[in-house]
């Protein structure tokens, strides 16, 4: 057993910058799937968000206004006030600890135009900055040498929560395949989103949502979950996002016939619009019979305007994806794109310092703290707007470590009875060795994915999502007949696929339902059947708990309004 | 046929076997050499380290003497080959600063670099300008009975975008133009492994090893020697073989050719005349036949 | 393009059941446009789930599925297999000069330590509260931008020729660190970063094979940054090491005649102070002076060495 004040588990930035506020005065661990560097927040591209005024006259009060409409009014505003005012200050911050950003002529921050923001608010490093920001962090965990425990590459199978206090974690060392319970004072978890449940998506396959799904099993609800965000530049097939950045630099959307359709759907910010009405309009498009390729099912991201020079300074990443994985050059061509699962909104609710609730009604687990994507505070609630993600790790990281620095000298380390933990643990593993091998683990997470890109997608409806039901339902009961066949200790990666089909299969089960149940379209989640907003019924958010049974039960409670009142959306 | 040929230092230091050969070897194919007495050093990477631009006027300068000949570039070294073809690609890339190194050369030798000329090794011009065919047919004494292994050495493949190889991750021109000649192609583990000939000054036990792995893969692979487009690399093969081998603790004795002596004997040129009793490691089979 | 059928020839290695690493050959169905890593994660769904291998982001930015394929390190995800194909066999390994702890998964750990050698962070005096950003022109960050853009995939480690037979060698990716806060304007610990570099094991002992750029899968390139790194450690006056007396060696002879002076060379790299240096010389000056292969006394010289010195004679007014 091993044993430190604090455990966070997450690598990306908010496990990073919560670590950096913690490191110098407690006993510290970060637990990732992967290697920090390899973090998801690294493949976030065009920028972070902060109202600095470089190269506008931005406000503060403006940034809050965006994200509150942007999120459809579902956000929590408390949340989003402390995102916003916070923003310049994180953003001074990270280019203090040496954040290569880019720059202005008069050698200030750079700040490009995004889905959403009124205002030129994005900050960048050419379309590399979630890479920048990670590598930053990743820097960091050097300075502070070997103070900050780090164990990479450990899987985590369980969270230990009993009589409502959070006692530590099981992992499982995929170097060794050994069991391990990392006690703990408190645990942060960081641990990112769930978007592996779709197919076409552009999230890492470290995004199973292992976190969401060890604090579902550990008795916390989990909130908002039907609300997946669909980025409306994903590379054709393969998922891959090419940067909202791309557009912010001018980039046009154009379908089959070379039309830029987004003038017929958003007039005035035409492909700056937030990104669930443009990933909308986008598979209407494809719908229509106006997608291009011999299957009309993409449309096209057109750069060409904006020549070699600035696509090569301001977008190499997206020029390189583009020629490598689908050979076309984006100076000459236009590329084949199409919306991608992208970002979580939903996940484990906590309270503005990433104290993670147990009820609707305000209730803390007492040691579990949650920032990031896997959190749900709620700073995006409906949509996301594109930067404001970075943004909210950083921030909140920082909220959560600073949190615990002032509750966790007052925690005792609450007891674990370990060999239970642990025998718990094996037991989960052993029942997927167990099966009787007729079902094959790669094909129901394969079906899984479809089922939940095409019934559960950009569009919705009750019908189809009543199919998904039944088909996840139907797949669960398939998954307890495959059969890990590696037995193998080290590296077994035959055994992190089921254990990661499993959260998938648990958590796409709370998207459906969330969805299903939720009848009125509200940013993200858009129902045919339902296509407009009911602030009335469902100015609300979803918390679903775990039932003894492993079914589920949906409740509800208020969204937090501040100043502002709900409103019609137009862009 | 005609070309400047380029010698570069070591053929007028401790490599001039490799020029004789290259004469020769010309002579005997009909391709025409006018020397280049007047080319500076390319630099070989290393004035390049010092100062880009310095380096980047003598090359100039070279390009533009050859320019004023009228003829395409020879080169007996890769060395010589890739550093000309990086800074050729490196001024066509920037046209800004290439004229800023034209200024500079005008001001220094009145002379300018148009992009007109081309840089080709010896065995690219036999490969590409020649032809293999052409060569088959000159062949009067091919070199039957012998397993050579090319060592193609760092300039000749890397980077990829500065050679003209098919595949420059599996090339296999070498061992096409050794198959020409009547020899027999070996392949081995560390044929496109850097020799160590960079380091020998500063790190002369890391030097030794690399060029010690190389020797002791092509021989390990049947080798009864080795044949290099560098002669920087016949040098730390060649010349500190004997240190190697005490390095390495075992013999290796394996001779080190310089492509051009390989084709002026198999177009029958005279063992004698090709200077194969100065290297270290002396080819008797060869000097013998 | 329809299907196409391919071996694939896998490096396998499972610690507790071989002794040594051995292939084993998939024949394998793929569809066109498919990349490595879908074709292995193809593999391990319909053949093999016990290959291990490594992979997360799948759009290479997070730098964890580096395997060699056909001998040299790529990243799986961005390499298209009809780029690689060989006779119908493509061959897929670990990457090199890191121990292989299973299959194509090697402990990349001494790879991540070597970066802490170079200080991989900004050293910079200001405050930890600051309230506005600190300035730097375009032009200084494009500086950076190249090797910021690592994603720490070891690809460069891995081909690396230095690493091969020196694991004290502090290795291309941490060169191009050193090289991210050398060049970074915010940098306060230049002088003592290339004082440092310049040390044995160093920015000098890397022998300038060109794997490491030809491998990096970004725009990172690291031999271009050792070289950059080098002008910069040459101009501000680090001179005292055998890697930079070379250079000397090459400035001084060279911007006099035109051409080397072989002789001279060596013994200016050593040192003409170091006696044991210019005594390891001795052996082969002799062995080459009996074959008569040394270099003539008389150094050669171009036609027009004027010239040249005309414009080593602007050597420092050139630098800027």
């Amino acid at each position: 057993m091993y044993s430190h004040d604090v455990v966070i588990v997450g690598s990306g930035l908010a496990g990073l910058r919560a670590a950096m506020e913690l490191v110098d005065h407690l006993d510290v661990a970060v637990v990732t799937k992967v290697y920090p560097s390899r973090s998801h927040s690294g493949a976030a591209q065009g920028g972070v968000a902060a109202a600095l005024g470089n190269v506008d006259d931005d406000t503060v009060e403006a940034h809050i206004y965006d994200t509150v409409k942007g999120s459809d009014f579902l956000g929590d505003q408390d949340a989003i006030e402390i995102l916003c005012n916070d923003a310049p200050r994180t953003i001074y911050e990270m280019e203090h600890l040496g954040c290569p950003f880019s720059r202005t002529a008069d050698n200030k921050l750079n700040q490009r135009a995004f889905g959403g923001h009124s205002y030129l608010r994005a900050c960048f490093s050419a379309d590399r900055t979630g890479h920048a920001l990670l590598h930053t962090l990743v820097e960091q965990t050097y300075k502070h040498g070997g103070k900050l425990r780090v164990y990479s590459e450990w899987h985590m199978n369980r969270l230990i929560v009993e009589d409502g206090v959070c006692r530590g974690i099981v992992a499982l060392d995929i170097k060794t395949g050994q069991l391990e319970v990392l006690r703990a004072r408190a645990v942060l978890f960081a641990s990112g989103g769930y978007g592996q449940a779709f197919k076409i998506t552009s999230n890492a396959a470290a995004n199973t949502g292992d976190g969401i799904v060890a604090a579902y099993r550990a008795g916390v609800p989990l909130q908002d979950m039907e609300f997946v965000q669909f980025h409306p530049t994903g590379l054709y097939e393969h998922g891959i996002l090419l940067t909202e950045g791309a557009r912010g630099e001018g980039g046009y959307l154009i379908n089959a016939e070379g039309d830029r359709f987004m003038s017929r759907y958003a007039p005035s910010k035409m492909e700056l619009g937030p990104r669930d009405i443009v990933s909308r309009s986008e598979q209407t498009e494809i719908n229509e019979g106006r997608g291009a390729g011999p299957h009309k099912d993409y449309v096209l991201l057109d750069l060409r305007h904006l020549g070699r020079a600035k696509i090569m300074e301001r977008l190499p990443q997206v020029y390189n994806l583009a020629k490598d994985f689908i050979g076309v050059d984006c100076v000459e061509e236009p590329v084949p794109i199409q919306p991608t699962a992208h970002y979580s909104m939903g996940g484990i609710p906590a309270d503005n310092d990433c104290q993670v609730y147990l009820d609707e009604n305000g209730t803390h687990v007492t040691g579990f703290f949650a920032a990031g994507e896997c959190s749900c505070i709620s700073v995006h609630g409906a949509n996301r707007l594109g930067t404001n993600s970075l943004l909210e790790a950083l921030v909140f990281g920082r909220r959560a470590g600073k949190k615990m620095l002032d509750v966790v000298p007052g925690l005792k380390q609450a007891g674990v009875d370990e060999e239970g933990e642990l025998l718990a643990a094996q037991q989960e593993i052993e029942a997927l060795y167990a099966g009787d091998g007729s079902e094959d683990l790669h094909a129901i997470r394969e079906e899984l994915k479809e089922t939940m890109t095409y019934q559960v997608g950009v569009y919705r409806c009750g019908e189809d999502m009543r199919q998904a039901q039944s088909a996840i339902a139907g797949l669960r009961e398939r998954f307890r007949k495959i059969q890990v066949k590696d037995r193998g200790g080290n590296f077994n990666l035959n055994l992190i696929d089921a254990l990661e089909l499993s959260n998938m299969l648990e958590y796409a089960e709370l998207i459906v339902d969330g969805g299903l149940a939720r009848e009125e379209s509200r940013g993200a989640h858009f129902r045919t059947d339902f296509p407009t907003r009911d602030d009335v019924h469902w100015l609300k958010h979803t918390l679903a708990f775990r039932t003894d049974d492993g079914g589920h039960e949906l409740r509800y409670k208020p969204v937090t309004i501040t100043r502002f009142e709900p409103e019609e959306r137009k862009y | 046929m005609k070309y400047a040929l380029y010698t570069g230092c070591v053929a007028k230091g401790a490599g001039r076997e490799n020029l004789v050969a290259a004469r020769l070897a010309c002579e005997k194919l009909g391709i025409e050499l006018v020397e280049m007495t007047d080319a500076a050093c390319c630099g070989a990477g290393v004035i390049n380290e010092d100062n880009p631009l310095v380096a980047d006027i003598l090359n100039a300068r070279t390009f533009a003497l050859a320019e004023a000949q009228g003829l395409d570039i020879m080169n007996i070294c890769t060395t010589c080959q890739g550093v000309h073809r990086k800074a050729q690609r490196k001024l066509q890339s920037k046209p800004e600063y290439w004229t800023r190194v034209n200024e500079e050369l005008e001001r220094d030798t009145g002379r300018r670099y148009q992009g007109e000329v081309k840089v080709k090794h010896f065995y690219e011009v036999l490969l590409h300008d020649y032809g293999l065919a052409r060569l088959r047919e000159k062949v009067v004494r091919p070199l039957a009975g012998l397993k050579l292994a090319a060592f193609y050495g760092c300039y000749a493949t890397r980077p990829p975008e500065v050679n003209d190889l098919a595949n420059p991750d599996d090339p296999d021109e070498l061992e096409q133009l050794i198959e020409v000649l009547g020899a027999t192609p070996v392949r081995y583990d560390e044929r496109l492994k850097c020799c160590g000939f960079p380091i020998a000054m500063v790190n002369k036990e890391n030097s030794m090893q690399l060029g010690g792995n190389a020797i002791a893969s092509a021989k390990a692979a049947g080798a009864d020697a080795m044949v290099t487009p560098c002669p920087l690399c016949h040098l730390n093969l060649d010349a500190y073989q004997p240190e190697i081998e005490s390095q390495l603790g075992r013999k290796l004795r394996v001779p080190i050719l310089h492509i051009p002596q390989l084709v002026a004997m198999a177009l029958g040129v005279p063992a004698a005349a090709l200077r194969l009793g100065t290297h270290i490691v002396r080819p008797t089979a060869l000097m013998a036949s | 393009m329809a299907a196409h059928k391919l071996i694939f020839r896998i490096q396998r290695f499972d610690p507790a059941a071989d002794r040594e690493p051995r292939d084993q050959d998939f024949e394998v169905e793929l569809p066109p446009g498919i990349t490595i890593l879908k074709a292995l994660n193809k593999i391990r769904a319909e053949q093999d789930p016990t290959l291990a291998l490594r992979y997360s982001c799948g759009s290479a930015i997070c730098g964890s599925c580096a395997v060699k394929v056909n001998g040299h390190a790529r990243l799986a995800c961005k390499t298209q297999v009809s780029d690689c194909a060989d006779n119908g066999v493509l061959r897929v390994g670990p990457i090199g000069n890191l121990e292989v702890l299973r299959d194509l998964v090697v402990d990349i750990d001494p790879f991540l330590e070597s970066l802490g050698r170079v200080k991989p962070y900004l050293v910079a005096e200001d405050g930890a509260a600051p309230d506005h950003e600190r300035h730097q022109s375009p032009e200084q960050f494009l500086k950076i931008d190249p090797s910021t853009t690592c994603i720490l995939c070891a690809a460069c480690y891995s081909d690396c020729n230095v690493l091969e037979v020196d694991h004290s060698f502090v290795g291309p990716a941490s060169l191009a660190k050193a090289h991210r806060f050398i060049f970074d304007s915010r940098d306060t610990a230049t002088f003592q970063r290339l004082g440092t570099i310049s040390e044995q094991t160093g920015v000098w002992d890397c022998t300038h094979c060109g794997e490491c750029s030809t491998r990096c899968p970004t725009e990172t390139k690291p031999l271009e940054r050792i070289e950059e790194i080098r002008t910069r450690a040459m101009a501000d006056g680090f001179h005292d090491n055998a890697g930079a007396r070379h250079a000397l060696g090459f400035r001084e002879t060279v911007g006099k005649r035109g051409l080397l002076d072989e002789n001279y060379l060596p013994a200016r790299s050593m040192g003409f102070g170091n006696l044991p240096g210019l005594l390891s010389l001795v052996p082969v000056g002799l062995r080459m002076l009996r074959r008569r292969k040394n270099p003539p006394l008389i150094p050669p010289s171009i036609d027009k060495a004027d010239e040249i010195r005309k414009t080593f004679a602007r050597f420092e007014e050139l630098r800027k």
